[in-house]
């Protein structure tokens, strides 16, 4: 495998006496997908705070591109690395438009006006996500599955190597999960974003990731390429429940309807 | 090719809207500029003595004229602190409902302005010598008012209705014992008095002279802050990845806050509603950008609140009621109509 991104090195974290995270170790390849899988309390949320400076770690430390996320101020890692949380709040009278351009904040001065880096950024994020048209709406007339898509055009307005994304797909139905989803396969093949997300849905990580690290119990059990890693022996593993993989046209499917 | 053409025009429906909200917006500030002179103008002449707008210009500008010189001397400073108090006020509340991500908070209702008011109280009765630094008084006051609420509502996360409840409680304690130190100075000290009641009659050039740096500051200050109460009202964690340090940020925005509210009560006593009335009417009139909510907050505060103290004028003659009294009255029912609004979208 190439280059690494980010890289969790020895990583521990407990919430009092109550172990979160045991001494996790892993690799986000550069311009890959990687997606965190696991069962409810299984620390991926943890992990992926911590990823996100959200979090401070217990033990261990995070390196992006060498450098340790740690001694990173807010501002210096917003320039490198965005983040599209799960839960997101605006006033319902903002237009588009001024969301995306918050994106810009880590590259502005306190009180400097807008470059022409900063509009050609914006034109480029509205474009990308499809927003053009929709640029002069308020936030609040939005459907959820546009709304998301505003959540995303202001993390790529930062313009940085690196997206995370906290379940961009909870919320939404199917049509808006999979246009969600086809975005971000997008943004990684077309302008080789290093996306690291957590999903929910089985069938769906293994379908757009490349890379899938799957956490039980606060360490990683199942780590890889899906169609290689996923089975049903994992799968009990991860979820303690017995499902079936089908193949289909050479890819695998999770059976998720019904227990074996 | 159908869809196209109606995402077209629905775009270009967005930006009519766009255009008509500037546009009102634009005559929105107009408006609340004009009712500001024309109520000045109103201001200065209600009472015994009656000058033209003539009489008022020559006799300012030109010669003098001694009622003009009294109009002056008596009428001009209480009109021109009703306006500072009153823009000072209403900025306050903007920015506390910022920061406690509350349409709720108001300097008075959660008790700030009480706390800044105890505290200019007990400076005046106890140690009048020190009344040079009763506003920096106040201010101290007025922060230690905050901690307690933001402390003693705080459960792992700042519930609305528990920073209010809170706030009322504090509120409460603090208007008390400003009532205690009131009576047990004999309640003759002008001065104690006129800040526990909210009365400026007696207001000078001087308290004018007081006000008006401190008010400037935090003017200046809040306006500065725009930018910084847009990211809030985001969540926090969206905020933080765009690299901004919320817990900073609100500490920052609430010292601003805390001063604009002290200090007007240091002088005018504790007004409340005004900080939870206006920015409502803002957010309608001007929407939710703080760089127009802010300015036209201080200009729509300035009016109200040198309407209150206009119609506590005339409303009782020779008697008069005090402007924050008027302020309750007219702003009680109004914070129990938002309530009910409020519990409705929850």
């Amino acid at each position: 495998m190439g280059e690494y991104m980010m890289r969790v090195k020895e990583l521990s974290f407990s919430y009092g006496k109550n172990k979160i995270l045991k001494n996790i170790s892993l690799e986000i390849p550069e311009g890959k997908i990687t997606t965190i899988l696991g069962a409810n309390g299984c620390g991926k949320s943890t992990l992926f705070s911590l990823m996100t400076k959200n979090l401070v770690p217990g033990r261990g430390s995070i390196y992006l591109q060498k450098k340790n996320i740690g001694g990173m101020s807010l501002g210096d890692f917003a320039r490198r690395v965005s983040i599209v949380h799960q839960y997101n709040t605006a006033a319902d009278d903002m237009t588009v438009e001024r969301l995306i351009a918050m994106g810009r904040t880590p590259h502005q001065k306190a009180f400097g006006g807008k470059s022409e880096e900063d509009e050609r950024l914006v034109e480029w994020a509205l474009s990308v996500t499809n927003l053009v048209d929709f640029r002069g709406r308020e936030v609040g007339k939005l459907s959820g599955g546009q709304r998301q898509r505003v959540w995303i055009a202001m993390a790529l307005a930062q313009n940085t190597k690196m997206l995370f994304l906290d379940e961009p797909t909870t919320y939404l139905d199917i049509r808006y999960q999979l246009e969600i989803l086809e975005l971000v396969k997008r943004l990684n093949t077309e302008f080789g974003i290093t996306i690291v997300m957590v999903l929910h849905e089985i069938n769906q990580a293994i379908c757009f990731s490349d890379r899938i690290i799957g956490l039980k119990d606060g360490h990683v059990a199942v780590e890889g390429d899906p169609e290689e890693v996923i089975t049903p022996d994992t799968l009990e593993e991860l979820y303690g429940v017995k499902l079936g993989v089908a193949l289909i046209d050479g890819h695998k499917y999770v059976m998720t309807g019904n227990l074996m | 090719m159908l869809r196209k053409l109606n995402q077209n025009e629905l775009a270009d429906a967005d930006n009519k809207r766009m255009q008509s909200k500037r546009f009102w917006m634009v005559i929105t500030y107009i408006v609340t500029v004009m009712l500001l002179c024309t109520l000045f103008l109103v201001s200065v002449n209600i009472g015994s003595l009656k000058v033209s707008f003539s009489e008022l210009f020559s006799g300012l500008f030109v010669a003098y004229d001694s009622n003009v010189a009294t109009i002056y001397d008596l009428r001009f400073p209480r009109i021109i602190i009703s306006m500072l108090a009153g823009a000072a006020v209403a900025v306050s509340g903007v920015l506390f409902q910022a920061v406690l991500k509350n349409p709720l908070a108001d300097p008075g209702i959660i008790g700030i302005s009480s706390g800044a008011g105890l505290a200019a109280v007990c400076v005046t009765a106890l140690a009048p010598s020190l009344y040079f630094f009763t506003p920096v008084v106040a201010c101290v006051g007025g922060v230690i008012a905050f901690l307690l609420v933001y402390i003693l509502s705080w459960k792992g996360g700042l519930s609305p209705l528990r920073i209010i409840l809170t706030g009322i409680a504090v509120d409460a304690l603090f208007t008390g014992l400003s009532s205690v130190v009131n009576s047990m100075s004999g309640g003759d000290r002008t001065g104690v008095a006129s800040i526990v009641e909210g009365n400026i009659t007696q207001k000078t050039w001087a308290d004018v002279r007081t006000l008006l740096p401190y008010v400037f500051v935090g003017m200046l200050l809040a306006l500065l802050s725009v930018r910084k109460c847009n990211l809030l009202a985001l969540e926090d964690k969206t905020a933080r990845s765009l690299g901004v340090n919320v817990n900073q940020t609100r500490i920052g925005i609430s010292v601003i806050a805390v001063i604009l509210a002290s200090i007007s009560t240091a002088v005018v006593g504790a007004i409340s509603f005004l900080g939870l009335i206006v920015p409502h009417i803002g957010r309608l009139l001007v929407g939710s950008d703080h760089k127009k909510l802010i300015p036209f907050s201080a200009l729509a505060g300035a009016v109200i609140f040198l309407l209150a103290d206009t119609i506590g004028r005339t409303i009782a003659r020779p008697y008069e009621v005090a402007a924050p009294v008027v302020m309750s009255v007219i702003g009680g029912p109004f914070f129990l109509v938002l309530l009910k609004r409020k519990h409705k979208e929850v």
